[in-house]
């Protein structure tokens, strides 16, 4: 069963073409190139489109442009072809990376997306607690730009270059479960569009 | 057949169009209502709607012309100018439909588009024309002198005219948006009871914004009363302002260009002064003078094709290149 994954929420687009938990490729590359990527995969694959089975999207959080790149070519994909879609978030992706690892998506404003409790929250990197990143292995380009104020806090943050770092997408590959329509997989915002904020909603 | 999507500003769209320019489905899904309460288009809020409306539009517009994907031979998308992170979205689903297809890509500019509003089945005006462009976003004067495209003459340096009718209608407490609201008001009020400016400009470029300012002292100025009695007389005196710098601009822009024709398209095109003030023009049928997805389809019709898998990292614009 040939399933392609993507997530194009962060600062780079991953994509991967899978077939019965076999990587047969993956990319890196940009959010507005993402079908290119994808249409390298197949053709490096020796596939056609129509015989993709199934969609795995990233649904973030992460930069509201381009994750919506994303979830856009999963649903019309998934329209255009008749395949049943998964979203699985850009922060489980990256946690499934490395045992116990925390994820870090640098969220712009000074701010980053982690996960606190298990649930997605902007918040700033100073405000982490100590007891959340003690001895933790921090991942994402949010490690990766604020290393100094977590480290300072007790996590561990790999190499900048290091793969740990990429939302990569075979991991949402080997983390999707439930398989349905395409407009069922909602992107995870965190935050309300600006305007709504002057409203005070 | 061509199907056509649009995602530039607020509407979602897509509709299917034949070769010969006839219309099979044309779906509109405004987000008005959703903006009306910002007072305007917030992009952002613009932006999340497209996403989730994009293939339940699509899947309309093959309903309505009980047709399939696989009917489908072209897929056109409006790739500029707008609000940019909107713009990718109908970007994304085109290339994302067009490559599962294997189908060619047509990308379209959005004020072509417009134009090509007067391309299509049962009434096709023909070039040579020159083109009046008004709505939410645009005020230009165009040169068109054949299907495949146009040349700017004029356009405004500050306010679109339908900003100024919205932000005309928000002075007024009227509603979102403002161009319909004010229209209506208009035809209860004496468009001479108020002078406006109409700031003239040289050449054949508008503007809006001291107009709007005008209006602003004038309201500040009337007592509570008074105000409230004549705000239709300040909404139309407003409208014919605005639309007489659209009838005198447009109508020297055709006499220095020696133009036979002139056409009216985009939004502002549906305010009846203003499709009253210029006789003989050829206006865009009313439901394809708000953005539609039938222009963008119309459009592709006299724009080159990009070839299967040719297309998969095209990028969207968000303003006209200079
Ligand atoms: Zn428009």
């Amino acid at each position: 069963m040939l399933t392609l994954a993507f997530d194009t929420a962060t600062s780079v687009a991953t994509s991967a073409l899978v077939e019965d938990g076999r990587t047969l490729g993956e990319r890196v590359g940009l959010a507005g190139r993402l079908l290119e990527d994808v249409n390298d995969l197949l053709v490096g694959a020796d596939a056609r489109p129509t015989e993709l089975r199934r969609i795995v999207a990233g649904t973030g959080p992460g930069s509201f442009t381009s994750l919506r790149i994303g979830l856009m070519a999963a649903r019309a994909l998934g329209f255009a072809l008749d395949l049943k879609v998964a979203g699985v978030s850009t922060l489980d992706a990256l946690a499934s990376g490395a045992p116990g690892a925390l994820p870090v998506i640098d969220a712009r404003r000074r701010e980053v997306f982690t996960l606190v409790d298990g649930e997605p929250v902007a918040i700033g990197p100073d405000e982490l607690s100590n007891s959340l990143l003690q001895g933790r292995i921090c991942v994402g380009d949010g490690a990766v730009r604020y290393r100094e104020v977590l480290e300072a806090g007790g996590a561990e943050v790999p190499p900048d270059d290091s793969e740990l770092h990429l939302p990569r997408a075979a991991l949402h590959a080997r983390l999707a479960r439930d398989f349905g329509p395409a407009e069922l997989v909602e992107p995870i915002y965190v935050r309300a569009p600006d305007a709504d904020r002057v409203l005070g909603r | 057949m061509i199907l056509g999507l649009e995602t530039s500003c607020d509407e979602t769209a897509a509709a299917l169009v034949t070769e010969g320019g006839e219309i099979l489905a044309n779906v509109v899904s405004s987000q008005a209502d959703l903006h009306a309460r910002y007072g305007g288009v917030v992009p952002e809020v613009a932006s999340r709607r497209h996403l989730e409306l994009v293939t339940p539009v699509v899947r309309e517009a093959l309903g309505d012309a009980q047709a399939s994907l696989d009917d489908v031979e072209r897929i056109a998308v409006t790739r500029g100018p707008g609000l940019i992170g909107a713009l990718l979205v109908g970007l994304s689903a085109a290339k994302s439909l067009a490559w599962a297809r294997q189908l060619p890509l047509v990308p379209v500019d959005h004020l072509h588009g417009h134009v090509a509003s007067l391309y299509l089945q049962p009434d096709p005006v023909e070039p040579p024309f020159l083109c009046l462009l008004a709505s939410g976003g645009h005020t230009l004067l165009l040169d068109v002198a054949d299907h495949g495209g146009y040349r700017i003459v004029g356009t405004t340096l500050d306010d679109a005219a339908g900003e100024a009718f919205d932000k005309g209608a928000r002075l007024l407490g009227l509603g979102y948006p403002g161009g319909a609201e004010i229209d209506r008001l208009a035809r209860e009020g004496d468009p001479e009871a108020f002078a406006f400016p109409v700031a003239r400009v040289p050449g054949l470029d508008f503007s809006f914004s001291g107009l709007k300012t005008a209006l602003l002292y004038k309201v500040r100025e009337l007592p509570a009363d008074e105000l409230e009695r004549r705000r239709s007389d300040l909404a139309a005196s407003y409208q014919r302002a605005i639309v007489r710098a659209l009838a005198e601009r447009t109508a020297a822009a055709a006499e220095q260009l020696g133009a036979e024709q002139v056409a009216v398209v985009g939004g502002v095109a549906a305010n009846s002064e203003l499709r009253a003030s210029l006789p003989g023009a050829a206006l865009a049928p009313l439901p394809l003078c708000t953005d539609n997805a039938a222009m963008i389809a119309s459009a592709a019709r006299y724009v080159e094709e990009i070839p299967f898998a040719r297309y998969l990292a095209l990028d969207a614009y968000a303003s006209t290149a200079a």
